[in-house]
């Protein structure tokens, strides 16, 4: 049989991707990288805890993956892949299929699942998760990120008051490395800040201590900065660097080692800024954990913990508060293990407790994991219209199977009679 | 086939180019703070903003009393000198500082340092090199054995070997480093026993005794 000859003139390129994108092959090969990149990064998850893992596979174009710890594999990675077979269900399945009513039942479960591909879409890019702890009597809106960290600069008045901050997000920070260095603008201040080598993880150490021997960087106030290899447990972090501020004319240079140990450990601390002047006026560094607001706010009243008789574990936690919107008390709630308060797209966990050495009768504070996914139900109505697809499919398959089983049976039965 | 392959790969090229091209991120943004947010403390100094406060203890109570502590009206140290022991002042680095054996050349001391002072791995294998042992991996740190300090579990290094110690000084022979070491992100804890390891070996209860009764005074 003569093979039909492909024209591959420019013209004919939009037919020739279409036929790519909607092919069964780039089906298969993209379910096969996704196996392997699955593989290699529940692989790396060991070693490396679930946000690297996830950070390095799943959220991201490309991966360089080292086989064997030595030779360098270039695959594609979660984000490609997960594009790729969104097109590819999109035209293959759903576009270039023939449409019939047996097809029906198809058609319905990869809609299904291309809503699923769009739900995990939105969560990466739309959700957010952060916690928010409260000692009784406390109020507040702000809800702060587990991992994230920022450089937050304050101009402060000379009893320390400060009313704006101009903020160095993570993203810009995690790009710099431990080795690299970075001059950030500040619009509006008269000073320049270098960032010089961004630790995700470390402690500062006094020169005087013998662990300082293995710090990098310059002593300054007499301490080196230690980087410790990042935890498995992304939240454990203490990110730490070396900050220059340099006044705009060159003139002036404040050089200082900036460490998250001075934000706060614990819901009743204070953070702890560093303080410094350039061109007469005062200002403040720290490095504070990312931070956003929820349209209401939430005030603790009481915190309830039972421990189990005779020793120090938790039996049960929780917490009565009063969501206050425009400054008036608007509700009272409770929030308990299992049943959280869901409010205008928010839903308040009861997460946890502190202080983690807390002996009974001490004060504690309650901690609530705070979540906001816009796309929150979508893998539940997804499976449902996938499910229903199924079904379709399966009882359209079983007519059919039946209907020939009776048509194959009276045939046989007129063979038999002729 | 080849042909194919190559005009895929040309084909594909734009939308990997395009996917590989990361959106610039906004660098530095300005916003209000809330009220909450204006809220700070003022450190004195770089080793209170680093939550490095170390307190001698042993020489504020003038040495040798027990069981001690600091009472500078916050959280300080309390402990009780095992009999036979001595107490000597403390140091910039030594919150409490032991002696014992007949020339004091067996030494018990307790240091802190401001977040988890370099890691678990580190200060074990720092330890270990002192005394001339190779390097321990994360697993092998991982499962060494526990022991209770200050109601948590903290992590038990034992070594025999010749003890360097800090300096570079030369090495001392079959010496014993006895030590516990509490790391968490707020801070890190070690208490370090070295001497001859006949007499490490017969202070290790007093060891023990010495590390059951530390304890924090909260008034």
């Amino acid at each position: 049989m003569a093979k039909s000859k492909i024209d591959w003139s420019p013209k004919n390129w939009p037919r020739l991707l279409f036929k790519l994108f909607s092919s069964y092959g780039l089906a298969a090969l993209v379910l096969l990288f996704m196996t392997l990149i699955t593989l290699f990064g529940t692989y790396y998850q060991v070693d490396h805890g679930l946000v690297a893992a996830k950070r390095k596979y799943f959220h991201s174009f490309f991966v360089v993956h080292e086989l064997f710890g030595k030779v360098p594999l270039i695959l594609p990675g979660g984000m490609t892949l997960m594009a790729m077979l969104f097109v590819n269900m999109v035209l293959g399945a759903i576009i270039k299929v023939r449409k019939r009513w047996r097809g029906a039942g198809l058609l319905i479960s990869h809609s299904g699942i291309l809503m699923l591909l769009a739900g995990g879409y939105v969560t990466y890019a739309f959700s957010t998760d952060g916690y928010m702890a409260l000692y009784p009597g406390m109020k507040s809106n702000r809800v702060e990120s587990y991992r994230d960290w920022q450089v937050e600069i304050m101009p402060v008045t000379a009893d320390h008051k400060a009313e704006k901050m101009w903020v160095i997000p993570t993203a810009s920070l995690e790009g710099i490395g431990e080795n690299g260095s970075r001059t950030f603008t500040l619009p509006g201040l008269p000073l320049d800040v270098a960032i010089k080598g961004w630790a995700r993880n470390a402690s500062p150490i006094p020169v005087s201590a013998p662990m300082s021997a293995q710090a990098r960087g310059k002593a300054i106030d007499g301490f080196k900065l230690f980087t410790q290899p990042p935890s498995k447990k992304a939240e454990q972090n203490v990110p730490g660097c070396h900050a220059e501020f340099l006044s705009q004319d060159g003139k002036e240079k404040v050089e200082t080692i900036l460490w998250s140990g001075s934000y706060r450990f614990d819901a009743g601390e204070k953070p702890m800024p560093f303080l410094f002047e350039i061109g007469g006026k005062k200002f403040a560094a720290l490095i504070a954990k990312k931070s956003w607001t929820v349209p209401f706010e939430v005030r603790l009243d009481k915190f309830i913990f039972e421990r189990h008789p005779g020793v120090s574990m938790a039996r049960n936690y929780e917490s009565r508060i009063t969501r206050i919107e425009k400054g008036e008390p608007d509700k009272a709630v409770e929030i308990k293990m299992n049943e959280p308060m869901r409010y205008e797209g928010y839903t308040f966990f009861q997460e946890s407790y502190g202080p983690a050495d807390a002996r009974p009768g001490d004060r504690m504070y309650s901690q609530f994991a705070v979540a906001n996914n816009p796309s929150d139900q979508w893998p539940l109505y997804a499976l449902i219209v996938t499910g229903f697809g199924l079904a379709i499919h399966f009882l359209i398959k079983l007519f059919g199977f039946i209907s020939r089983a009776r048509r194959s049976q009276v045939a046989q039965r007129k063979d038999s009679v002729s | 086939m080849i042909h194919r392959i190559s005009t895929a790969a040309f084909l594909l090229a734009p939308l990997i180019f395009i996917s590989s091209c990361r959106k610039k991120v906004n660098d530095v943004t300005v916003r209000p703070l809330s009220p909450a947010e204006q809220d700070f403390k003022i450190p004195k100094n770089t080793a209170e903003r680093f939550r490095y406060t170390t307190r001698s203890s042993a020489s504020q109570n003038g040495g040798g009393k027990s069981p001690s502590a600091a009472s500078q009206g916050s959280p300080s140290l309390a402990y009780k000198t095992p009999r036979g022991w001595k107490e000597i002042p403390g140091s910039a680095m030594r919150d409490i500082n032991l002696t014992f054996g007949k020339n004091g050349e067996g030494e018990c001391y307790l240091t802190r340092l401001p977040g988890s002072g370099g890691g678990l791995l580190a200060n074990v294998n720092r330890w270990r090199k002192q005394m001339g042992a190779p390097p321990l991996s994360a697993e092998e740190v991982a499962a060494l054995p526990k022991k209770t300090l200050f109601h948590q579990s903290a992590t038990l290094v034992d070594v025999t070997g010749n003890f360097g110690g800090m300096g570079g000084a030369d090495a001392k022979k079959n010496y014993r480093l006895l030590g516990l070491i509490l790391s968490f992100d707020t801070g890190a804890i070690f208490v370090k026993m070295t001497g001859p390891k006949a007499l490490v070996d017969s202070n290790t209860s007093q060891f023990d005794q010495f590390v059951a009764s530390l304890d924090v005074n909260h008034k």
